[in-house]
């Protein structure tokens, strides 16, 4: 049993082996202190990659999608984290919307069922489906249209804030009279991207009862929900700014991970999915993707760089003396072994295991983990089994754009919130994901271990020999060529 | 037209030929002819000098336009006829223009200092260091493609994808590396580069939108003359499928890294060009912006066509020119949607869905006229 262990899991316990062995001797040559710190950095910048590049191997393993717009949704999750946190008017003011035009979207089934058995030309099929589809768009702009989105990024910039209490005023939105018709305006432009999604006149296509069932339903409790947040869409950021400043900090790594992952739903359903017959274009609609994204947050953010303060949990001045005695202290800083390091990044590190486990336990114990892990394997086995694998692409998509807007907002506090902050992280998970190996989430863990350390001990060597750091940060690519001589399909990925 | 007919097939053969492959050339001659007339053509309407004004500003737009079509062409070689995925190719562009502008900066001026080469009583040295300077980056850009083809040989597809884009980005983050600071100018780049003075984009900027404009057409007639080669169909058929290539008898790792070093070369080529043009060498060339941008003129022109990518730098060039004025600063953010849409929905760009629908639109046009005439 113990040695089946240990041949299974080869690879693994060589490089653990491997990682510990360098720490010994760094540990000699270094002296303590110097060693602990950098570690400590070392495991944040790893817990980090680790959030990034754990979606980009699942989704490159299960849908072989090479996702460019992953660093992007790093940078999406910093910023509307960031924007919960400090000025909720915008996402409060936008969330109607996006139910309403969601509310109209799912009716799909509905209107299938309904527009089916008109006589339509085939010829006709085509043009009305064009047509419906870009009235909808064109609704959508003017629904949008005149929202004061500039403006209310920019309140959200002179949002007062005092050090260890982060006071936010919350802007005035646009008066109910006036914004009412848009939500209106966006469901009917759901309405017709799902008639021209549901092909008017395609007698072809089935409808199932259950089907039409859950869309009423679903469609009706959306409404209500769009109903809710126009009505509380006033009082919400005033109630949200009146927490506390630590309540309001997890609230923003919730909000910034559920939008990564609607967001990604979203881009799996409207633009990967109609590309799997085409996975050159995929590569080619992400890259596009993460340009307008980029593009759109410089729009509504200008290009400039922001700093997000400390939750009050960890900027209490002083520092504390153990861990334990930040709990009682909340201290800014905290000594580790005879180290003052940060407790934010100490934060980050627990985060990072965190997701780790349970990303485990998601994979290892779950059904859904189950199917991920044999779609990985043979993706087309699966489907034949009668899962429906389109469904679990978009969950995965979801899961893995969520784990990057959470690892945003995460580092959000102690790196700069600006348009490319994701780049630098992405390029990372890359290297990450190849070392790894492809699809490979432990894989995937213990990359972002090994280039974390690798990061901060060759930040460490080349502030000691007096170079930059980018020669630290482009070495990281030597290590990536060094295992990929070794074993070409990365650490733990599956053999061509 | 069908007396033109009879009367050439009188004339001598190759004449035959010659004329004929001119007539079905006759649309890139014309615009070739027309881009060759234009600075004169404008200043005549506009009734401005050619070699300031408005004229001079959009003589700069089009050399610009010129210097990227080849970038992209190169792209396209490689992407669109080889099929090599690769995301590196700013590090080629970048690496071409830093080969330039540091060689003109550190050793031309010492060379041109110290000796002076004449022939009779011409002296040549600035031409020659120009020419060193060239010959330093094609073999500086042809060692960064052999790098990434060796890569390459060992791994494919979208692995090869991410790596060519880490390795690019080495190559960025060692440019904007403040240790080499001294020599390349860190996060600012290389400015002011001593370049020719006959060759000066400011003050002799006719000169250089002839040398611009003819830089482009050879480097499309050479890649032209290079696809429609028998290497050239070796890299169509590496694109369309690897094993039966190998199965004929074609080494894929040689047919590859010749795509790749001629690619680069042509890359190399534009990006030294464009460091004159600049007068300069800024990371952002080696930026991975700068790949996006290959690949956006790519796609838009149309992929695996060489007029395609020509057409596309020339629509991002000038109609961005445009947008900059209708949007202000984020036209970019037009542009990427108009990309997105025309992957989703015209995955051939402007040539490759002409191309498809040619014979479609030619049966129409016939059919309309044959309505309007009557039958003939």
């Amino acid at each position: 049993m113990r040695q089946g262990f240990f041949r299974r899991n080869a690879t693994m316990v060589i490089v653990l082996g491997l990682i510990a062995v360098l720490g010994v001797i760094g540990w000699i040559t270094m002296g303590q202190q110097p060693f602990v710190r950098t570690a400590l950095s070392g495991l944040t910048i790893g817990a980090l990659y680790f959030m990034v590049a754990s979606g980009l191997t699942l989704i490159f393993g299960l849908m072989d999608v090479l996702n460019f717009a992953h660093g992007t949704m790093f940078m999406l999750g910093a910023y509307l984290g960031w924007q919960f946190y400090t000025n909720p008017t915008f996402l409060f003011g936008l969330f109607p919307l996006v139910l309403a035009l969601l509310a109209g979207l799912v009716t799909s089934p509905i209107l299938r069922g309904a527009f089916m058995h008109l006589k339509v030309s085939e010829k006709a099929q085509k043009t009305i489906q064009t047509a419906v589809a870009l009235t909808g768009i064109a609704v959508i702009v003017l629904a949008v249209r005149g929202l004061d989105i500039l403006g209310l990024a920019k309140t959200a910039m002179v949002a007062t804030m005092t050090m260890g209490n982060p006071l936010a005023e919350a802007s005035a939105q646009e008066p109910l009279a006036l914004f009412w018709f848009r939500p209106v305006l966006m469901f009917i432009a759901g309405l017709l991207l799902a008639t021209a999604s549901a092909r008017p006149g395609d007698q072809t296509q089935v409808v199932y009862a259950s089907d039409k069932r859950r869309a009423w339903i679903i469609t009706g409790s959306l409404l209500v929900l769009t109903v809710i947040a126009t009505v509380f869409r006033e009082s919400a950021p005033n109630a949200v700014l009146l927490w506390n400043g630590n309540l309001r900090f997890f609230a923003a790594l919730v909000v910034g991970a559920l939008c990564g992952a609607g967001l990604g739903a979203a881009v799996e359903v409207s633009l990967i999915r109609p590309l799997y017959i085409r996975p050159l274009y995929q590569v080619i609609v992400t890259l596009g993707l993460a340009y307008v994204l980029r593009e759109t947050i410089q729009v509504l953010w200008d290009p400039l760089a922001y700093q997000m303060t400390r939750p009050p949990m960890f900027s209490q001045p002083g520092k504390a003396e153990n861990i334990l005695a930040w709990f009682s202290g909340q201290n800014l800083t905290v000594d580790v072994l005879g180290v003052t390091f940060p407790s934010y990044r100490l934060f980050i590190i627990v985060l990072g295991v965190l997701m780790v486990i349970a990303l485990g336990l998601l994979m290892n114990y779950s059904r859904l983990g189950m199917i991920i892990r044999a779609g990985v394997q043979d993706r087309t086995m699966v489907e034949a089994l009668g899962i429906n694998v389109r469904r679990v692409f978009t969950i995965v998509f979801m899961l893995g754009a969520g784990l990057a807007a959470l690892g945003g907002i995460g580092a959000a506090p102690f790196i700069p919130v600006q348009p490319n902050m994701g780049d630098a992280f992405q390029l990372q998970a890359f290297i990450v994901v190849v070392i790894g190996g492809m699809g490979s989430y432990s894989g995937a863990a213990i990359g972002a271990l090994l280039l974390g350390l690798a990061r901060a001990f060759g930040d460490y060597l080349a502030l000691k020999y007096s170079l930059s750091p980018a020669i630290a940060e482009a070495s990281t690519v030597i290590i990536m060529a060094i295992v990929l001589l070794v074993r070409p399909a990365g650490l733990f990925g599956k053999k061509e | 037209m069908a007396e033109a007919k009879s009367d050439l097939t009188a004339a001598p053969n190759r004449f035959t030929s010659a004329v004929k492959s001119l007539r079905s050339e006759w649309l890139g001659l014309a615009v070739i002819l027309l881009l060759a007339l234009f600075p004169f053509l404008f200043g005549w309407f506009s009734g401005t000098s050619v070699q300031d004004g408005p004229s001079k500003f959009w003589q700069g737009q089009l050399i610009t336009f010129f210097i990227m079509a080849v970038y992209a062409m190169s792209y396209d070689l490689l992407i669109g006829y080889t099929g090599i995925l690769s995301f590196g190719h700013a590090a080629f562009f970048g690496g071409g223009a830093y080969a330039m502008g540091l060689f003109l900066t550190h050793i031309g001026p010492k060379i041109i200092g110290s000796y002076k080469i004449t022939i009779g009583s011409a002296d040549i040295t600035e031409v020659l260091v120009l020419v060193a300077a060239i010959f330093l980056v094609v073999v500086v850009v042809t060692l960064l493609g052999l790098l990434f083809s060796v890569v390459s040989a060992r791994i494919k597809g979208v692995y090869f994808a991410m790596i060519s884009l880490a390795m690019a980005e080495a190559i960025h983050i060692l440019s904007k590396a403040t240790d080499f600071g001294k020599w390349t100018g860190a996060d600012e780049g290389l400015h002011g580069v001593p370049v020719p003075l006959w060759l000066n984009p400011t003050q002799h900027r006719l000169l250089f939108y002839f040398v611009a404009l003819a830089f482009c057409v050879i480097m499309y007639l050479i890649a032209r003359r290079l696809v429609d080669s028998p290497t050239g169909r070796v890299f169509v058929a590496l694109r369309e499928n690897e094993s039966r290539v190998r199965m004929i008898g074609y080494n894929p790792v040689t047919y590859r890294t010749l795509s790749f070093v001629i690619a680069a070369v042509i890359a190399g080529l534009a990006g030294g060009l464009f460091a004159i043009w600049n007068m300069g060498a800024t990371p952002s060339m080696t930026s991975a912006l700068t790949t996006i941008n290959a690949l956006i003129m790519t796609i838009l022109g149309g992929i695996g066509t060489l007029i395609g990518p020509i057409l596309g730098a020339g629509l991002m060039q000038i109609v961005g020119q445009f947008f900059y004025q209708w949007f202000g600063a984020r036209w970019p953010l037009v542009f990427g949607l108009i990309f997105i849409a025309l992957v989703l929905f015209l995955p051939y760009g402007v040539i490759g869905t002409y191309r498809l629908k040619r014979l479609e639109w030619k049966h129409g046009w016939q059919r309309l006229r044959e309505l309007v005439a009557g039958k003939r």
